[in-house]
């Protein structure tokens, strides 16, 4: 569902992704892991069409994200770390944007069970402004979710929650999962990627270092110890430095 | 402690101007800062150079002040203090507040410093934004040399009142707390101080009715004689003694020469020196209130560095949708719709739609009588001055495109439609409210304008049909004209960016403004030519054959088929560019 290889991203001499290649099938969920600055938010921007590839071929849900753009995004859901809202729409004014831009057009239908489903049904005609920071990201989620989208990528998705929100979203992701989305989240938090992913990138610098399943790759790290955690491998893996 | 302080205070002073001239070193500053450099020369500087003013009203009409009108001057002077300070015990209604930046709070409120330390430290601080007022109000004031002095005791006259009123300000506040402390609330003190100055109106009023007499027409025969009988009624009853105070404050000021003014300085000082030991002493818990309006002020900063300018004001509630937006259609119109709720509702085709009503009617009922022709006339006048505000600022001040969505690039980026789609219906919005604005002027100038009768061969016929034609051409106008901007947006976003940050000062802010106004303008003007160009061929080439009439709808036929080509390819390009847009690496240092 989802295949990059070779995907390249640069800023004058600066290279944020290096020559970077994976794929992930529908129902899997890729985590994407790496030390500050290692390339995971510019890859996820790369595959998501925010920003274009240097280099390197990207195709989503069949739709090769060069050459047809709009096919791959009609497919796709981004979720920034910060819920990007427009401030001067309510909730359900946000829900009829994005309807109208995906051309949805049972939206209210599908939009009044995705507000019960995140909790902010009661706040259907409130303003961003007047929602907290986690009202926010689940009125950034309903909005994404609205045109069922069979790719999808967070970013750091944890960030703001409670823990009553920490707990929904990961149920949220892998319900989405096993119903054959495909998923891509990149995090810092390993537990997140432990109890959510069934497979994981390790960057560092722009390139990758190791991906595979996390059985797979903990067992590349764990230099055949038992009961390595994946902090461990982590660090193993990263060198425990950012550069 | 208060050495810390100051030390703060100098060094953050320091470092920011460092900070500017190192800016300096990139063009897009540099340039910005000469041509602002060189408006403000030319704008203010070097008449005050040249002396006065050419042509200017006072100088042509009274030269300098009289010196025996110079107590009216004062006396009227501090009347006005004297109705700001009146306001400043009337109007407030929450518990003083400091301004500190979020900064100083986190550090200096859990800091071993006293309040009054703070006091002192917000009082000295807020003495650098005094003068730099006075400063700029000094230059944008350069004209009022009738007055007498010169551009020294001015500036320094304006610090004395405004430091004065500055202090008065905070005093007032820090009494106003404590009288809610002691459960008077703000109406029961407006109550209490309206009370107060409609005793000190009758008293006036009673002494007046005594020594005064009414002012009869000689009174008010001229300047002069009517100066007269004021200073006769400023000098009455308790009048001079409540004036006394902001008459020392004002007189620095208005002192005509360097002496006079050394001499009215001493005083004005012992008023400043009086409030600054009244707002010292003054034991008043101030850090709650503080608090809440720095946290008010980082939220509007934050809003306005958005473009966020409705947030900004405080303005921002649910609103009702323009209009219905179904699920299924052009997702271009999802954007007008979005921006249209971002804009005041005034802008409906409703309201629009009313004033054209309102316009037409009223001039109709006015036209019925003959003796209503000056009126009329205001009619094409304010147009013609509403047509030229639209066309040069009307971009600058409708804003909901790009320029204001774009610190959501991400999210748009998103959306499954092509560049120019996001293009054209950001700019959808500032279009509409353009074009409606321009529909109105052009209305306006249909029904009102008669050419004079030397332009005879414009028929009633033509100048409908002129009129008429000009109506389609507006929109793709607008287009063009909104082009420019969001091009800017796109091609240099830092430079948009900090100039939609009201925040951001100084003389490049200007110099960058003008800039951008003025490339503006040239832009459009050279876009515009191949329309005109092709109208003209138009009229001429067809008038002859089919007459003026017909040939004039030809030629808006022709001018619309350009302008709308013109927008298509720039609406294609900016698409393009949106496409490969990174708001992230184009802000990069």
């Amino acid at each position: 569902m989802i295949e990059v290889s070779g995907l390249t991203k640069r800023y004058g001499s600066f290279t944020a992704v290096h020559d970077l290649s994976f794929a992930v099938r529908p129902g899997e969920v890729l985590g994407l892991v790496g030390p500050n600055g290692a390339g995971k938010t510019t890859t996820l921007r790369c595959i998501a069409g925010i920003i274009p590839a240097t280099a390197g071929h990207c195709s989503i849900a069949g739709h090769h994200l060069a050459v047809d753009p709009v096919g791959a995004k009609r497919t796709l859901a981004f979720f920034p770390d910060e819920p990007r809202l427009f401030d001067y729409l309510t909730v359900r004014q946000h829900l009829a944007f994005v309807a109208r831009i995906y051309g949805v057009e049972n939206h209210e239908a599908i939009a009044e069970p995705l507000l019960v489903e995140l909790e902010i049904a009661d706040k259907a005609n409130q303003l961003p402004g007047e929602l907290s920071r986690g009202m926010k990201q689940k009125l950034a989620i309903a909005c994404g979710l609205l045109h069922s989208p069979q790719v999808m990528f967070f970013d750091e998705p944890l960030t703001g929650l409670d823990p009553l929100g920490i707990r929904r979203m990961k149920d949220s992701i892998l319900q989405r999962a096993r119903a054959g989305a495909t998923i891509v989240l990149s995090s810092h938090l390993l537990h997140l990627l432990e109890e959510v992913c069934s497979h994981v990138l390790i960057l560092k610098g722009g390139e990758k270092i190791a991906d595979g399943t996390l059985a797979d790759v903990s067992a590349r790290f764990s230099n055949g110890e038992p009961g390595v955690s994946l902090e461990e491998i982590f660090i193993r893996a990263t060198g425990g430095s950012e550069t | 402690m208060i050495g810390a302080l100051i030390f703060l205070r100098l060094t953050s002073l320091k470092n920011l101007l460092l900070s500017r001239f190192r800016r300096l070193k990139q063009p897009k500053y540099l340039v910005g800062a000469i041509v602002g450099a060189g408006y403000l020369y030319l704008m203010f500087f070097r008449r005050m150079h040249a002396g006065r003013p050419r042509g200017n009203y006072s100088t042509t009409l009274a030269g300098t002040l009289p010196p025996d009108l110079l107590p009216t001057a004062i006396a009227i002077g501090a009347f006005i203090l004297l109705v700001i300070v009146f306001l400043a015990w009337i109007v407030p209604d929450s518990r003083a507040g400091l301004s500190f930046t979020e900064a100083e709070i986190a550090f200096l409120f859990p800091a071993p410093v006293s309040r009054r330390s703070l006091i002192v430290y917000k009082l000295l601080n807020s003495q650098l934004a005094v003068l730099f007022t006075a400063a700029l109000i000094t230059l944008f004031t350069g004209s009022w040399s009738y007055l007498g002095g010169n551009a020294l005791t001015h500036g320094f006259g304006w610090w004395v009142i405004l430091a004065t009123l500055n202090l008065h300000f905070i005093g007032a506040s820090f009494v106003m707390t404590r009288l809610m402390d002691h459960g008077i609330t703000p109406w029961l003190r407006r109550f209490l101080v309206l009370g107060l100055v409609l005793l000190a109106v009758l008293v006036t009023a009673a002494w007046l009715w005594r020594d005064l007499r009414a002012p009869v027409s000689s009174d008010l025969a001229n300047f002069r004689s009517a100066a007269n009988y004021l200073d006769g009624f400023l000098a009455t009853g308790p009048l001079p003694w409540l004036l006394f105070p902001a008459k020392l404050v004002v007189a620095p000021f208005l002192a005509p020469d360097t002496p006079s003014f050394l001499l009215a300085l001493g005083p004005a000082l012992v008023v400043f020196a009086l409030h600054f030991l009244w707002v010292l002493r003054s034991e008043v818990s101030f850090e709650d209130a503080s608090i809440a309006k720095s946290e008010k002020r980082a939220a509007k900063v934050a809003a306005v560095r958005e473009g966020n300018w409705r947030a900004a004001s405080g303005a921002l509630k649910a609103r009702k949708g323009p209009f219905h937006l179904s699920p299924l259609g052009r997702p271009e119109i999802a954007f007008l719709w979005k921006n249209l709720l971002s804009t005041f509702p005034l802008f409906r085709p409703r309201t629009f739609a009313l004033a054209a009503v309102l316009i037409v009617g009223v001039h109709r009922w006015l036209a019925r009588d003959p003796g209503n022709r000056a009126a009329l006339v205001v009619f094409p006048l304010v147009a013609a001055i509403a047509a030229a505000y639209t066309i040069f600022l009307g971009p600058q001040i409708a804003r909901q495109d790009l320029r204001s969505d774009l610190a959501n690039t991400d999210i748009l980026k998103t959306y499954p439609l092509r560049g120019w789609q996001v293009v054209l219906g950001e700019m959808l919005t500032p279009i509409a409210i353009l074009t409606g604005v321009l529909w109105l002027v052009l209305l306006t100038l249909l029904v009102s304008f008669h050419p004079p009768a030397r332009f005879a061969w414009v028929t009633p016929g033509l100048r409908v049909a002129i009129g008429l034609g000009l109506f389609p051409l507006m929109p793709a106008v607008c287009a063009l004209q909104l082009l420019v901007p969001n091009a800017a947006a796109l091609l240099f976003p830092a430079w948009v960016q900090t100039m939609r940050d009201r925040t951001e000062r100084g003389i490049e802010m200007i110099g960058q403004r003008i800039i951008f106004v003025a490339g503006q303008l040239l832009v459009v003007t050279l876009a515009l030519i191949p329309a005109a160009a092709g109208a003209l061929a138009l009229v001429f080439a067809t008038q002859w054959l089919i007459g003026p009439i017909a040939a004039v709808a030809v030629a808006a036929a022709g001018v619309f088929v350009i302008l709308v080509a013109e927008v298509a390819c720039g609406v294609w390009w900016l698409g393009q560019r949106f496409e490969k847009f990174d708001l992230s690496s184009e802000l990069r240092p």
